[in-house]
């Protein structure tokens, strides 16, 4: 390789293979996918997150929860996702379509919570476990505010430290906003039709 | 390292002292750093209480800041320094550019800080290997078109037409680097893609800045170190070509197989499997054309650490393929084994190989020998051990913790609990490895010292710079 | 590993930058010197090559669904579905008289006694499709009798065009609901008798009277 234009070149082609075909190509491939419109519902799925839900994303990713959950659910039989009960059906890319900014996250050292909203029923589930942490996952104190108590605690108030009550701070309620929306909507019918048709072979075979 | 290997010291290597030094030391400081953090994010992963009260040191901070420490700072300074100085050295002149490389070091490095301080107030861009905000990333990039001018001057202007597989390599990682980097911060930062499209780019960003980036600069430095020092040339040679393309144009695709079993379609993970499957031939050429560097134990110390960092670069390949596959995948996908396999790949075959480089080149840019080869077997032998618990800890960590995942019945507390003895290994196989580079560090130190004296006394450690 | 020439480089302590590039420069070039002992190579390299290569386009061929955007299961090729989306008209009808009718006509279907008609067992409903369909399309004013009894108090409003602008396929499914539910027995109305009926009836913008729509056959 005597000639530094060609390898140059070589280089940019090897460069601009893969730009184009991983990153353009799902771009351009997944960029049209619309919401599904249910007539039915008379609504289109998946549905924006409410405004106060978007700010509370902000604070999922300033914490860095994506470092230990995950926000994908893989289908029936690769991994126990639905046996664990994090979902009915696997994720599709229509789901993420309102998203700009993924959170789909790399590890699994706490659950997944792509349908956390529908395990936890109140922001007072949510502000317990992040007040108190679990075994595996540290408190996150700092969300919540101490507040002299006068006379009844108030009815946010996770607990009571000597002539104190501890209550959520804006951060927390708007990430327990945000966790409390997190709900995959009912199968697409097209996914689901172009998807199911192993599970009913192996079905056939048994 | 001994007096011998450095007393052939040129004109070309001792002009370019300042940034090289410069780079080095920031590169060392940026690793123990980054070893620190290391440390802490393991304890905290071990120990979920651990400074959970310190709202800027959550796990995920920790873990954004160990990664950007480890890429940005250390690996990234010595990979300016590594390649330039092997396209100075080829190219057969003196480096020119090298007051606006001066310039290029320190604004790296301000703003690397600059990334770091906003990771801390929360401002993080939750984008593997991206996590500094948008705004910081322009200004390294500018950074590195001044750190780089040097060496692609040095392509430019060499002397000789032949060209050697150190020079691809080391051309390949600085020219795609700022390619890869300023597309990704448009698709990613700036205007970034939506949906899971995100996830494909994000994966091939990921991957990249290992494969066209940190692994030519290690395989430019094992590529002269071999024959360098074992003094015969590489066997097999006339295949490295074919190697080096290899890598290029299949490596580049490999970042999406870890997508497997996700919300993107079936084709964009099974391209990134085929992909890591084809570019075996890749490993299998380097394996051919660098197998004299692949012994351990005898030789120069420098030899050591390639031969180190080489085995890990071929385990990882070969794991990288087995562990694609769906069958395999499934059991350690979301586990500390990638994890594992990702510190086999970074702390593995890039550090050992570079600090073989730096090992090598420090003394001959510096002017004198390494001030004790005890030091230096103590940071090889802190560095393998740490390197080893490390990566097998994690990966056996990982291993429990996947079959965990795949029993449905099993607690989140129960694996974790079973995960927790592994953990505890891997904290101590970091605290080996950051003893090591403050073993390196100290010794770096000395020698900047040492140098220092010999410019003004001419103490009798110093060597002729003119000496040939 | 043989070649024992003084010049050669292999045999010496260290290589030069200079001999290190012409040493390779010349393993490159010098293929010949050492066809012998290098001769099962490239051919062991270009089949591991093109193995890797045939696997590797087999298994894209088999597990990237051909590059479907839809298909996320890597086991499963394209092959023709039924996508289109088939709503039960019973279960939208009652959605849809859920969403409107309900106001007057009531969830039982029973109206209010003097001033909205009921549904149950009412002859229009259950009389011919044209008559029902031409109701709801347009709807209906004046007095109008329904089992005995006289309402008109409170006009009827369009559902179809000019009023709620439902579309064929609505009518149709909130017609085959009420013309089944509240005890009612009559048949399903299809989305093509919608169209048909409306296509006759573009002119007619007024909403219908009793008798004139007893005037049809």
């Amino acid at each position: 390789m005597k000639n530094g234009p060609l390898l140059f070149l070589g280089l940019f082609a090897a460069f601009g293979l893969s730009w184009a075909g991983l990153a353009l190509g799902t771009s351009l491939q997944l960029g049209s996918l619309a919401p599904y419109y249910d007539q039915l519902e008379n609504r289109a799925f998946p549905e924006r997150a409410p405004g106060i839900a978007s700010r509370g994303k902000l604070v999922y990713q300033d914490l860095g929860c994506a470092a230990c959950h995950t926000q994908e659910v893989r289908r029936a039989g690769f991994g126990s996702d639905t046996e664990r009960k994090w979902g009915d059906r696997q994720s599709y890319a229509r789901d993420y379509i309102h998203q700009d900014r993924l959170q789909l996250g790399l590890s699994r050292v706490g659950p997944d919570l792509t349908n956390v909203g529908g395990r936890l029923k109140t922001a007072g589930d949510v502000f317990k476990l992040l007040y108190h942490g679990t075994a595996t996952m540290p408190a996150y104190s700092f969300l919540f505010d101490e507040r002299p108590l006068h006379a009844e605690p108030s009815p946010k108030a996770v607990a009571v430290v000597d002539g104190h009550e501890i209550v959520p701070s804006a951060r927390a309620e708007v990430l327990a906003a945000y966790l409390l929306n997190l709900k995959t909507p009912a199968d697409y019918p097209v996914e689901k039709a172009v998807n199911t048709v192993v599970a009913k072979k192996e079905e056939a075979h048994k | 390292m001994t007096q011998a290997a450095s007393n052939a010291v040129s004109e070309t290597d001792t002009t370019a002292r300042g940034p090289l030094v410069l780079l080095l030391a920031s590169a060392l400081g940026w690793l123990v750093v980054s070893g620190l953090l290391a440390i802490i994010g393991t304890i905290q992963l071990q120990a979920p209480a651990f400074l959970s009260a310190c709202s800027w040191l959550t796990y995920g901070h920790t873990q954004a800041l160990q990664e950007t420490v480890f890429v940005y700072g250390w690996a990234a300074n010595a990979a300016f320094a590594t390649a330039v100085w092997l396209l100075g050295k080829l190219g057969g002149a003196s480096l020119r550019g090298l007051g606006l490389m001066k310039v290029g070091i320190a604004f790296w490095n301000l703003g690397l800080t600059i990334g770091l301080v906003a990771i801390i107030l929360g401002d993080a861009s939750a984008v593997p290997f991206l996590q500094m905000p948008a705004y910081v990333h322009p200004l390294l990039l500018v950074a590195y078109a001044a750190i780089a001018t040097p060496g692609i001057l040095a392509w430019t202007g060499r002397r000789q037409q032949a060209t050697f597989a150190t020079q691809w390599y080391a051309v390949a990682a600085l020219f795609l680097f700022p390619w890869l980097y300023s597309v990704a911060q448009v698709m990613l930062l700036a205007t970034p893609v939506r949906g899971v499209a995100q996830a494909a780019v994000e994966a091939w960003f990921a991957q990249n800045i290992l494969t066209l980036w940190l692994v030519p600069t290690a395989l430019a430095a094992a590529y002269y170190l071999v024959p360098k020092l074992t003094g015969r040339i590489l066997s097999n040679y006339d295949f490295a070509p074919h190697g080096f393309w290899a890598l290029l144009f299949f490596g580049a695709w490999t970042g999406t197989r870890h997508l497997l079993g996700g919300p993107l379609p079936a084709w964009v993970p099974t391209l990134g499997i085929v992909a890591t499957l084809i570019v075996l031939f890749h490993y299998l050429i380097i394996a051919l054309n660098l197998r004299a560097g692949l012994s351990l134990g005898k030789g120069d110390a420098s030899l050591g650490f390639v031969a180190v960092g080489l085995i890990a670069y071929l385990l990882g390949g070969v794991l990288d393929a087995v562990f694609s596959f769906g069958t395999f995948a499934e059991k350690v996908q979301f586990t500390y084994f990638p994890v594992a396999q990702l510190k086999l790949a970074l702390a593995g075959s890039y550090s050992f190989i570079v600090f073989g480089a730096i090992y090598y080149f420090a003394p001959r840019v510096t002017g004198i020998a390494w001030p004790s080869p005890g030091l230096i077997r103590a940071h090889f032998r802190l560095m393998l051990l740490g390197l080893v618990v490390t990566v097998v800890s994690l990966a056996a960590a990982g291993w429990s913790q996947g079959q965990g995942l795949l029993d449905p019945k099993m607690s989140f507390d129960a694996i974790a609990a079973a995960t927790h003895p592994w953990l505890l290994a891997a904290i101590v196989g970091e605290g080996l490895t950051l003893l090591g580079t403050l073993v390196v560090l100290v010794h770096f130190i000395r020698l900047q010292v040492l140098a220092g004296c010999a410019g003004f006394c001419c103490s009798p450690v110093a060597l002729e710079a003119s000496a040939s | 590993m043989s070649a024992p020439a003084s010049r050669d480089p292999r045999n010496s302590g260290s290589l030069s930058d200079e001999e290190l590039l012409h040493a390779h420069e010349q393993a490159v070039a010098d293929k010949t010197d050492d066809r012998g002992s290098y001769k099962l190579l490239p051919l062991a390299l270009l089949f591991v090559f093109s193995g890797l290569i045939f696997f590797g386009g087999t298994y894209l061929n088999l597990f990237s669904g051909h590059f479907d955007s839809k298909i996320f299961d890597e086991r499963i090729l394209p092959h023709k579905v039924d996508t289109t989306v088939k709503l039960d008209p019973v279960v939208y009808g009652q959605k849809l008289y859920e969403s409107l009718c309900i106001t007057c006509h009531q969830p039982t279907g029973l109206g209010v006694p003097g001033t909205f008609p009921p549904l149950a067992g009412s002859e229009w409903v259950n009389g011919t499709e044209e008559r029902t369909i031409r109701i709801v399309m347009n709807g209906l004013k004046g007095p109008v009798t329904v089992k005995g009894n006289t309402f008109g108090t409170v006009p009827m409003p369009p559902v179809g065009p000019g009023g709620q602008n439902w579309t064929d396929d609505k009518i149709a499914a909130v017609l085959t609901y009420v013309r089944q539910a509240f005890g009612n027995t009559s048949g399903p109305i299809t989305e093509e008798r919608v169209a048909e009926i409306h296509a006759k009836i573009t002119a007619h913008t007024d909403q219908w009277t009793s008798d004139e729509l007893l005037k049809l056959p």
